[in-house]
């Protein structure tokens, strides 16, 4: 089978039977018979060496046969003759040629002796040869394929071929002039067959020419040929390989069938020997029972011939009257005797067996034998594959790819992967168990919580069971992207305060955050800046002034990163708060748009409002949060002209009981209305300078400037400074607004600081 | 116009300069003190002119005022005039301390005998800034005023009767309503006749009545004990009123108990207004 592999085509290997052995030869077999190779050529000069030596009993031999195969020969040795005479010595083909031959005869054995004559004739017409040459290369073509031919109905056939090849020999016997070449015919011709002969209608050629072209033609065979032996080479290479593991297979096979088959003979001797064993028991049993009761028949027996004789005693008594003494009643009753009879007879005799003969049916159990037997043609059960620890962004939110291996090559049909949540509680055995069956060492699983630790577990089956369960290995999936709280993002010109709310149960360890700066070009989303290892859900980013950035954040596990959170924009053009509802004082509300703040009324009759613990109770008021960042930040608040209200600045922690500016930790404007005029007040720990202004301001500035250790406030329609607190701020402040009067206030933010609060 | 150089000292990287020079207008030698930055000496800078009140000469503010160091931050040249001619020998100018010498009032005399030299406003307005323009590296486009008591009416009022010409207006104490004021009927009845409606050409709080124009920024400090305010001089709330009537914009600060009518008081705010016309100068 190997070499049907090998040679595909059968008629080649029909013609080579004897040249398998090796592989040298083996790719002889590819050849055509046009070419041969050198081995063949070497082959066969020893070959005529050998053949030589003997030629002369050969030739003797030959004339030994009887008529007719003498006859064959001849027609074949005149044949071969022929063909050998065309052809010069080193012609390759020859060699081939004669190589086919040879062996063809061989395997036929009738016309071994031929080809040896044929060589041995053939040397004396050498003259003749060039001159034929190319007639006789054009023969051999036409041979060839009768050598085929011959070769294809098997070696056996040389009658058939014989025919055949003296049919040809007539043929030649004509053509032995030629000078032209038939193209149509394929064969030469002499010139004057082209014109009188059965060519006349033949397509002609001259005969170098032709020679040219199948030289060519031969040429390019060779090629095809030399290509056809690399890739045979390549093919056994690879055969070889196949093979080295055919035998480790089959190797390993026989171990595993030395261990089985050895398993269940000792299993089998076992049991043979427990059944010999309970068998000789029961015999033992059986003999001891019948032996008892034949020794109790034994007795009987004696006692029973016995009192025969005593009988036989007393009936040949012939003194009837002592006879009858006997007999009589009392001697009956105090005769031994009589008591004896009467007892014996009395007794019944147990006839019965005490025990069968036949012995137990016993149940030869073999299940387990079979159990082996059958176990034997399986191949074992695999060992516990090896799960792998996670690997880096093997995880995103909701997905895992695990991964495991097996230590030994075992044969596995498919791993039952078990996974379940890890959890701490101790309800966990709610926690349902997945199993999943996989042909590959990875899996994939889907459709999994975020940010969660789950067990993996993994066995091998095949066909003879399953393997004991892997370790559990943890792995866990990837976060879930953060929630940026958009309305708490606080900004200024030079920085941002962006904090946000993770949006899974499970703590995790670190967030990233990603920013990039937008222009008006297009390549908008390079990030320009990462801010890795985030503990807390909120960070400080410094920015550059009037600049546009958007702002995304990832949250980090040791499965990986979540995706991006819902992008923010951030502009850095002025200062961004937002006002802390936490402070707003129960009468105060704020509108829609969250920066314009109202009270309807300032006494509220119920008086049970919801007071929260950060809230104003006092002061009907709250606290913006501002970033805590250095620098200036400005601010506008609009406010109607009959409007009393408060507001500028103060600690996070100013009294909430209070008025704002009544204390040290609270800076503020404050706009009473009097029955003379609009006054203003500018209140630190309850004091104020005695400031007029003439227009009262619609659109208050504010100028928080931490470097210059200043608070202004202007009236920003007009550009006009109205006051200026200096401090040295202790700590960072927040923007601060208080209604007296029902009315609102409207708070800008985001807003350029003016050049003109610069001074 | 010859400028005569009568003093240089250096102050804060620039020079504190006085120079007396012979007015046109007023028919005399005239002195006037200069500041100049440090920024001047490359550059032309915005002016600042300076009103002073009764009885004071252009020494007054620049000996006094401590204001150099904010001028010279800002890069402002200060020009501070004398209050009044000097030496034109006419009868009584040296009778009393708040008319005649020292008590010019910024205002064009039409009363023999004054009219010929008592010609502050239009000296103030006009001859002045030329003069300043001419000989020192000024932008005359950027140009703004401020004065203390007698000196504060004459800003304001330099101020409101130019709309424009002035980017800015401050006044220490200023005689915010002389019409109303024994020190303004005094000097006024004396420079322009008993016809008090003429008086009201010179009036802040009437000019204000009457102003329409550029946007002005008026800054105005007072002492809470100035003597001269509970002596009603100087009438702020009058002008205040009329401010706020006509929506001029002012920022009036009654500074706290102590402070009173002296150059002290003007020291301890000066920096406020130099600042508050370097905003408009330098804007």
């Amino acid at each position: 089978f190997y070499h049907m592999d090998l040679y595909g085509s059968k008629d080649r290997f029909d013609i080579f039977p004897e040249e398998l052995s090796g592989r040298g030869d083996r790719s002889l077999g590819d050849m055509r018979r046009e070419s041969a190779l050198s081995s063949k050529k070497v082959q066969r000069p020893q070959e005529v060496g050998y053949d030589l030596e003997k030629e002369v009993a050969e030739l003797a031999k030959m004339y030994g046969l009887d008529e007719d195969r003498e006859k064959e020969i001849e027609f074949l040795g005149g044949h071969l003759e022929k063909v050998e005479s065309r052809r010069p010595p080193a012609h390759t083909e020859k060699a081939g040629s004669q190589g086919s031959i040879y062996n063809t005869s061989k395997s036929s054995s009738s016309v071994e002796d031929p080809s040896q004559s044929t060589k041995q004739q053939g040397l004396p017409d050498e003259a003749s040869q060039g001159e034929n040459q190319s007639k006789g290369r054009a023969d051999d073509e036409a041979e060839s394929n009768i050598w085929s031919k011959g070769g294809l109905s098997s070696g056996g056939m040389s009658d058939e071929w014989n025919s055949q090849a003296v049919s040809e020999e007539e043929e030649e016997e004509e053509e032995e002039a030629a000078d032209v070449f038939c193209s149509t015919c394929k064969i030469p011709i002499r010139a004057f067959d082209k014109l009188f002969g059965e060519h006349k209608d033949h397509e002609v050629a001259q005969l170098p020419s032709a020679l040219e072209s199948e030289k060519e033609e031969i040429h390019k065979n060779m090629c095809k040929l030399e290509e056809q032996i690399a890739q045979m080479e390549n093919v056994a290479s690879h055969l070889e390989e196949i093979f080295i593991t055919v035998e480790e297979n089959f190797g390993r096979q026989e171990q595993n069938f030395e261990v089985h088959y050895n398993d269940a003979v000792q299993v089998l001797a076992q049991k043979y020997e427990e059944q010999l064993e309970a068998l000789g028991e029961e015999k033992r049993q059986k003999l001891e029972a019948l032996y008892e009761q034949l020794v109790s028949c034994g007795k009987h027996l004696d006692t029973c011939k016995e009192l025969t004789d005593e009988t036989q005693e007393l009936f040949l008594e012939n003194d009837k009257a002592e006879f009858m003494k006997v007999k009589s009643f009392n001697y009956i009753i105090f005769s031994p005797y009589n008591y004896r009879l009467e007892e014996f007879l009395r007794k019944e005799v147990d006839l019965e067996l005490s025990t069968l003969p036949d012995f137990e049916e016993r149940v030869i159990d073999i299940s387990e034998v079979e159990q082996l037997m059958n176990s034997i043609n399986a191949i074992p059960a695999p060992c516990a594959p090896v799960i792998n620890p996670q690997a880096p962004s093997a995880a995103t939110g909701t997905s895992l790819r695990v991964c495991w291996g097996l230590f030994s090559d075992d044969t596995v049909e498919c791993y039952q992967l078990c996974y379940k949540p890890v959890s701490n509680e101790r309800h966990s055995d709610e926690q349902a168990e997945h199993t999943l069956k996989v042909k590959e060492t990875y899996c994939t699983i889907t459709d999994l919580l975020p940010n969660t630790q789950y067990e993996f577990w993994v066995s091998a089956l095949n066909a003879s069971g399953i393997s004991p369960p892997s370790e559990r290995a943890v792995y866990v999936t990837a976060p879930s992207p953060p929630t940026i709280k958009t309305k708490k993002i606080r900004s200024c010109e030079n920085a941002a305060l962006v904090c946000w709310e993770s949006r899974d149960l499970n703590p995790v360890d670190s967030y990233t955050v990603e920013l990039s700066k937008l222009t008006d070009e297009e390549n908008d989303d390079i990030i320009t800046e990462s801010i890795v290892g985030i503990p807390n859900c909120e960070v400080l980013i410094h920015l550059q002034p009037t600049q546009k950035y958007r702002v995304c954040v990832r949250a980090q596990n040791l499965g990986g990163s979540s995706e991006r959170s819902e992008p923010v924009l951030i502009h850095t053009t002025g200062t961004c708060f937002y006002l802390n509802e936490d402070t707003a004082h129960p009468l105060l509300a704020i509108l829609d748009d969250g920066f314009t703040i109202s009270c309807d009324e300032l006494e509220n009759p119920e008086c049970d409002l919801p007071v929260y613990d950060n809230s104003f109770t006092r002061c009907i008021a709250i606290l913006g949060s501002l970033i805590p960042f250095p620098g200036k930040h400005y601010w506008e608040v609009e406010v109607e002209e009959d409007t009393e209200y408060r507001t500028g600045v103060a600690f996070e922690n100013t009294p909430r009981h209070g008025h704002l500016g009544a204390n040290n930790s609270s800076w503020c404007m404050r706009h009473i209305i009097t029955p003379s005029r609009h006054k203003y007040e500018f209140l630190h720990s309850g004091m104020t300078p005695d400031i007029r202004i003439t227009i009262p301001p619609r659109r208050i500035g504010i100028l928080l400037d931490y470097e210059n250790c200043r608070l202004s406030f202007f009236n920003a329609d007009l550009a006009q400074h109205l006051h200026t607190f200096k401090s040295h701020f202790q700590h960072y402040v927040h923007p601060c607004f208080a209604l007296e009067t029902p009315g609102i206030l409207r708070i800008h933010t985001g807003i350029t600081t003016p050049p003109w609060t610069a001074l | 116009m010859a400028l005569k150089q009568v003093s240089s000292n250096k102050c804060f990287e620039g020079f504190q300069k006085v120079f007396e020079h012979d007015s046109a207008e007023l028919k005399c030698k005239m002195k006037f003190g200069i500041y100049l930055p440090p920024k001047a000496e490359t550059g032309k800078c915005p002016v600042l002119y300076w009103l002073s009140g009764l009885t004071c000469t252009e020494q007054n503010f620049i000996t006094k005022a401590g204001f150099q160091q904010a001028a010279a931050e800002h890069g402002l040249i200060v020009v501070a005039p004398d209050t009044s001619p000097r030496g034109c020998n006419i009868e009584g100018e040296d009778e009393s301390w708040d008319f005649g010498t020292g008590a010019g009032f910024y205002v064009d005399a039409t009363e023999d005998p004054w009219k010929t030299n008592y010609r502050m406003y239009s000296y103030i307005k006009d001859e002045l800034p030329k003069l300043i323009n001419a000989n020192f590296p000024t932008d005359p486009e950027r140009m703004s005023i401020f004065g203390h008591s007698m000196g504060g009416h004459g800003a304001l009022i330099l101020a409101l009767k130019n709309p424009g010409k002035y980017k800015s207006v401050s006044a220490f104490a200023p005689i915010c309503n002389p019409i109303q004021c024994q020190w303004g009927k005094k000097a006024l009845g004396g420079y322009l006749g008993p016809d008090a409606s003429k008086w009201e050409a010179y009036d802040a709080t009437q000019l204000v009545k009457s102003y329409s124009g550029s946007r002005l920024d008026i800054l105005i400090d007072q002492g809470k004990d100035d003597q001269f305010l509970s002596a009603g001089q100087l009438l702020p709330d009058n002008f205040i009123a009329a401010c706020t009537e006509r929506k001029i914009p002012v920022v009036f600060r009654l500074q706290q108990a102590g402070y009173d009518h002296s150059y002290f008081f003007i020291a301890s705010f000066i920096n406020d207004h130099i600042k508050h016309h370097a905003k408009y100068l330098n804007a």
